[in-house]
């Protein structure tokens, strides 16, 4: 079913991409208007990022901006009920929608010298023009997806529960065709 | 050694032997042959039959063109491959190659007789042979079309190659690695520029390397081409060889096919065959060089007959003399040279016939100091010999008056009729092209992408032109990316420049009827076809291209249509643009299925969505249906049970006991805001604002036109919070029509809507025992009848999981659905399993809940309605919020087509004999004695055996069905009428007592 291939780094260590399936995090869509930024802002620990792809930290804490009024979160799974409760804190104050989307998707780590490569056999994005620390909404293959490039060599990508052993497979099958060098 | 080989020439490497079969006889090439360079070098031409006459072909060409010279390749068992081209195809160790397109074998074939019976089979034939009488066509001619048609031999097996993609993106590409083409990376990789430079070739050097004579900035050609290319590589260009750049699409998308393993001798682990590249390009340089025209005359397809400058190449990159004895006709300069390289190896070159009555001086300078006879004005009327050409008629032309005939021994005829601009990329952006009257040949002219065209390809000739417009390209292609570059002026010594004339036929004095002069040579069309269409009325190139065939070989014309055009333009007695020039399409060449398809095959053909819970339900031997993208369990039979037992045992368990049913697929919106209630009273056609929290409505969803477009139950989680449900096919669609009108109509709304399908697994129990099984396993609800009435909804916790729990029945049983995060779905399922066990609990699948809901006449969305259903027609009319003042559809509810009598409703049938099951999408007729065509008056929507009721049941719609209660209606099916009664949809427990649990 899932694909999850986490290696021995010592026996991987000639390998030039790995695919690894990351344990579950905190995930939540926050919708708010211009007017109920800050306030959510405040509420989260962070100010909300202005621009489409930028990410806020706060300690664990990331927040995507994906839209004009829409964010992405993702936080240790120990802080869901502390999130949900900030929002609530706000709600009367600045009006917005916090859903919990902690098992809507799951995520994928890829990472090493090839791993932009690795991701071209799906995405059609310039992965050379998104740069370390930012995030975008764009498709692999046919799926949906979130991807967050968090270093030179390092991605992550957010995928639909039920949509990932696909996204699993093509990904498997490029990190074959990797492995022999053509 | 090969005889026709020549020691230490060319570019493949002398030292490494590669043995190859062909026809099955063993041979030996070097590697760097192709197929084709290797027989060459073996003296032999005869490689393939033609298509139509089964006339023999040699390879007319060194390159991707090639029309004649077509085989099967193999390297086990489904690696087999028609059409292959054998002046592509490179040689392996071990490479087994069959000839095709012939009976018997390619020296003796069968198939010949064809070519006797010639005056048979002019153009358009089958048109008028095959017309009649009409009865033979299924019988006879369709078939024996058929068998005939088609060229190679299909392979029968799956394909075992892997076939990879990428996306790329690049400031430049540049396609086409000649002299242009490497200069216009040079320029502005130098500049700064991202750039990618693809050749189709398996080395890049395009025209340079045959012309090794050539000087270029002070050094020979092939050092210059060194060079360049370790100055592209330092530079970090991408260079792709063997990439053909197959298509130029939208906005600078060019589709490229790299194959990869052909050429190997084994095939490394997990290596794809090919890959697509799908690449966005900021600018395009265009870069593709000339194709060589042949000359148009009796016999000039035999083999031995080939392009000039395809024995160019395979002398100078193959080291391969393609004959003893040449002779050269032509109406290009660029043939002389071909003549005068070849005659420095050691080919005798008996003679130059050319047409013009006055070619360069120098030229024939050269000619005279090299002792080679030069023919000026002088035209060919035919060729002899069996399977190779062995001599040429050549006449002289004076003021259009043909001479004396000569003939002129010979082993290889080498023509050229000048060069024609490669623009398929270039058209393929639907750019326009310009007629040059003065070279006689179509220019690039208006343009639509951001695209520059470099050289050759824009009708320019000579290393010195193609360097410095390649240059400038380059230069052009970097200032517009923002660069600041300037072209270098490349110095040339021993520049090939020249020009030529076109033509048509070359003039003859033979018959007209008995001139067999080929243009597409793979399709066997001669110029007399062309004319003949003309004849016949055909006055566009495009339909005499359909009606002759001409251009429609696997060379798509590469060959033959600018000849063709010439010929038509001829008779047609019009300039040649205004009959037309042939679209070009991709791809530029043949490409495999595998190279489109790319990963899409086997489990990753297409997304196949499964639950959380489908493990469980593939553990308990499910049978599987498609619903959307998502793999649903049908039914889940035991101990060998066919389908209807299954289902029936499953709806009686589900009936008089428990059933459990995975209902994670259902589409999931939650929305969310101070304006939920009014964007739900907005969209749906029931009233919401009356809904307390913790209860649920089933509610209706139409389009704009009144018409049922998804339906759902919807749960009021709080004031300003919805937990909307939809059909599982429906779920996408209706949250981008949510999205739209909230967007577009409704932005002053503080609502939000969120897709949370796939955070949720839904598990549905339905049954008497229902609450049995859940009661103790939920904290945080009470589960009584009177706190949790039918219609309900409360968050909890369910087997120690945060849960939402609805009460809701979709069967007509006491039910409850329990949404739970979805990585807990499978434990919820097995949780329930476990409780549900003392009380016989029973999965079932779609089939199941589908027959249940039938029996209480419950629609599904898209079976019992067909976007032509308005909630009245359904019964559905009770979920209209009357006295709302607007809602999606509303209006339209109004409309008089809407309102008027004799539409059709959604009505039960009962088929008199209760063992007989209507057929899904069945019509209906009231009077079955009516005169034919009968007036068709519905169809049956929906059709079970019903286990509960011990008889079949059915929804039909029918015009003015709800006035007919009681009435026979008839369903003509194929063993006879079926008579069925109007009944109401509701077949069981039609006052609903059994969810007053």
């Amino acid at each position: 079913m899932m694909t999850s291939q986490t290696h021995d780094f010592a026996a991987d260590a000639g390998a030039r991409v790995r695919v690894e399936a990351l344990a579950p995090v905190a995930r939540f869509s926050l919708r708010v208007r211009q007017q109920g930024r800050a306030a959510l802002g405040r509420a989260l620990g962070l100010d909300l990022p202005e621009r489409v792809g930028e990410v806020a930290r706060a300690g664990e804490r990331a927040v995507l901006c994906l839209g004009p009024d829409e964010w992405l979160i993702h936080a240790p799974e120990a802080e869901t009920d502390a999130i949900a409760a900030a929002g609530a804190e706000v709600y009367a104050e600045a009006p917005h929608a916090l859903v919990e989307l902690s098992d809507r998707e799951v995520s994928f780590a890829i990472t090493g010298p090839a791993a932009a490569e690795l991701l071209s056999i799906g995405c059609p994005r310039d992965l050379g023009r998104l740069a370390p620390g930012r995030a975008v909404r764009t498709v692999f293959d046919s799926a949906q997806v979130v991807l967050w490039r968090d270093g030179a060599e390092a991605f992550r990508v957010d995928v639909w529960r039920s949509f990932a052993p696909h996204v699993g497979a093509l990904l498997d099958a490029g990190r074959a065709e990797i492995a022999a060098g053509l | 050694m090969s005889r026709f080989r020549l020691p230490g020439k060319g570019r493949v490497n002398h030292a490494e032997t590669v043995r190859f079969s062909f026809d099955g006889k063993a041979y030996e090439g070097l590697r760097g042959d192709t197929v084709a360079s290797a027989l060459l070098a073996h003296g032999i031409h005869l490689m393939g039959r033609s298509f139509k006459y089964h006339r023999p072909r040699g390879p007319v060409t060194a390159d991707s063109a090639e029309p004649n010279a077509l085989i099967g390749t193999s390297r086990g068992p489904g690696r087999f491959e028609p059409n292959t081209r054998a002046t592509v195809q490179e040689l392996r160790q071990g490479l087994e190659c069959e000839s095709q397109n012939r009976l018997g074998s390619l020296a003796f074939d069968l198939g010949a007789v064809n070519d006797a019976l010639h005056p048979l089979f002019p153009a358009g034939f089958y048109y008028k042979t095959f017309m009649w009488p009409r009865s033979f066509w299924d019988r006879l001619y369709e078939p024996i079309i058929r068998r005939a048609a088609g060229l190679g031999r299909a392979p029968s097996e799956v394909d075992p190659d892997i076939y990879a993609s990428r996306y790329l993106h690049t400031d430049l590409l540049v396609v086409g690695a000649g002299p242009s083409g490497l200069m216009a990376a040079l320029v502005a990789a130098r500049a700064g520029a991202r750039v990618t430079l693809v050749d189709e070739n398996p080395e890049m050097g395009g025209a340079i390397l045959s012309d090794p004579g050539v000087g270029i900035d002070g050094q020979p050609a092939w050092d210059w081409l060194a060079q360049t290319l370790e100055e592209l590589a330092s530079l970090g260009v991408r260079l792709m060889t063997r990439t053909t750049a197959i298509g130029y699409y939208h906005q600078n998308m060019i589709g490229l096919c790299e194959k990869i393993t052909d050429h190997l001798d084994t095939i490394p682990d997990g290596a794809p065959r090919e890959r697509m590249w799908r690449v966005r390009a900021t600018r395009v340089v265009l870069a593709q060089g000339a194709l060589e025209k042949p000359l148009v005359f009796h016999g000039n397809d035999r083999p031995g007959v080939m392009l000039a400058g395809a024995a160019q190449s395979y002398l100078h990159r193959w080291g391969v003399r393609v004959g003893d004895r040449a002779v050269i006709v032509t109406s290009h300069d660029s043939a002389y040279f071909t003549a005068f390289d070849l005659a420095e190896a050691g080919t005798k070159v008996v003679a130059i016939i050319d047409t013009r009555e006055a070619p360069p001086e120098a030229l024939r300078a050269e000619a005279r100091a090299r002792g080679i006879e030069l023919l000026a004005g002088h035209t060919v009327t035919g060729t002899k010999g069996r399977l190779r050409v062995a001599s040429v008629t050549v006449n002289p032309v004076e003021a259009g008056r043909i001479g004396d005939p000569r003939m002129l021994h010979c082993d290889c005829l080498l023509m050229s009729g000048g060069w024609t601009p490669s623009l398929h990329l270039f058209s393929h952006t639907k750019a326009s092209l310009a007629w040059d009257e003065q070279s006689r040949t179509f220019l690039p002219g208006r343009m639509t992408e951001e695209c520059h065209i470099a050289g050759a390809g824009r009708g320019l000739w000579g290393y010195l032109d193609a360097l410095s417009d390649g240059a400038e390209a380059g230069a052009a292609a970097a200032r517009a990316l923002g660069q600041e570059a300037e072209a270098p002026t490349p110095a040339v010594a021993h520049d090939r420049a020249g020009t030529g004339e076109s033509h048509k036929e070359l003039p003859t004095d033979r018959t007209s009827s008995r001139v067999r002069a080929f243009i597409d040579f793979q399709n066997d069309v001669t110029a007399k076809d062309i004319r003949l269409a003309v004849r016949e009325g055909m006055r566009s190139i495009e339909h005499v291209k359909r009606y002759t065939t001409n251009g429609m070989a696997t060379d798509q014309g590469k060959m033959s249509s600018i000849n063709g055009l010439m010929i038509a333009a001829d008779a047609v007695g019009k300039a040649p643009p205004e009959v037309g020039l042939t679209t070009f399409r991709p791809p530029y060449t043949p490409t495999t299925f595998g190279a489109f398809a790319g990963y899409h095959k086997g489990a990753t053909f297409e997304v196949t969505r499964a639950t959380p819970i489908d493990g469980w339900a593939e553990e308990n031997g499910a049978v599987y249906e498609p619903v959307s993208l998502w793999r649903r369990a049908w039914y889940f039979p035991q101990g060998g049970e066919d389908m209807d037992r299954a289902v029936a045992r499953e709806c009686r368990a589900t009936r008089e006991g428990v059933g459990i049913f995975d209902a994670s697929t259902l589409g999931k919106i939650e929305v969310a805001g101070p304006d939920a209630v009014e964007f739900m009273n907005r969209m749906y056609t029931n009233p919401w604002t009356k809904l307390a929290p913790g209860r649920c409505r089933y509610g209706v969803l139409l389009g704009e036109d009144g018409y049922i477009r998804d339906d759902g139950v919807i749960g009021r989680l709080g004031p300003d919070l919805f937990h909307v449900t939809t059909t599982t096919g429906g779920a996408a669609r209706v949250l981008n029509m949510m999205e739209d009108y909230l967007q577009t109509e409704w932005p002053d709304l503080d609502v939000w809507l969120t897709s949370t399908t796939e955070q949720w697994a839904t598990v549905a129990l339905n049954g008497p025992k229902a609450r049995k099984v859940l009661e103790g396993l939920v904290e945080g609800a009470d589960m009584s009848a009177e706190a949790m009435p039918h219609m309900s909804v409360a968050e909890c916790r369910v087997a120690g999981f945060k849960a939402r729990l609805f009460r809701l029945s979709f069967t007509g049983e006491l039910g409850f659905e329990i949404n739970v995060p979805a990585r807990h779905g499978r434990a919820l399922w097995e949780a329930l399993m476990q409780a549900g066990q003392p009380h016989g609990i029973c999965a079932y699948g779609t089939e199941t809940m589908h027959v249940l809901r039938a029996e209480k006449g419950f629609i599904i969305i898209g079976q019992d309605t067909d976007g032509t259903v308005a909630p009245e027609d359904a019964g559905l009319g009770w979920a209209i919020g009357k006295k709302k003042p607007d809602f999606v559809g509303k209006r339209s509810l109004a409309r008089p087509d809407l309102v008027a009598e004799g539409r059709k409703q959604l009505v039960g049938l009962l088929t008199e004999d209760g063992h007989v099951k209507l057929e899904e999408g069945a019509q209906i007729v009231f009077d079955p004695d009516q005169p034919k065509p009968m007036k068709m008056v519905g169809h049956v929507t929906s059709s079970y055996h019903s286990a509960t009721l011990g008889r079949s049941i059915a929804m039909a719609l029918i015009e003015g069905g709800r006035d007919r209660m009681g009435e026979t209606v008839h369903v003509p099916m194929p063993d006879g009428v079926v008579r069925a009664k109007v009944t109401s949809t509701a077949f069981y427990d039609p006052d609903g007592d059994r969810l007053k649990l």
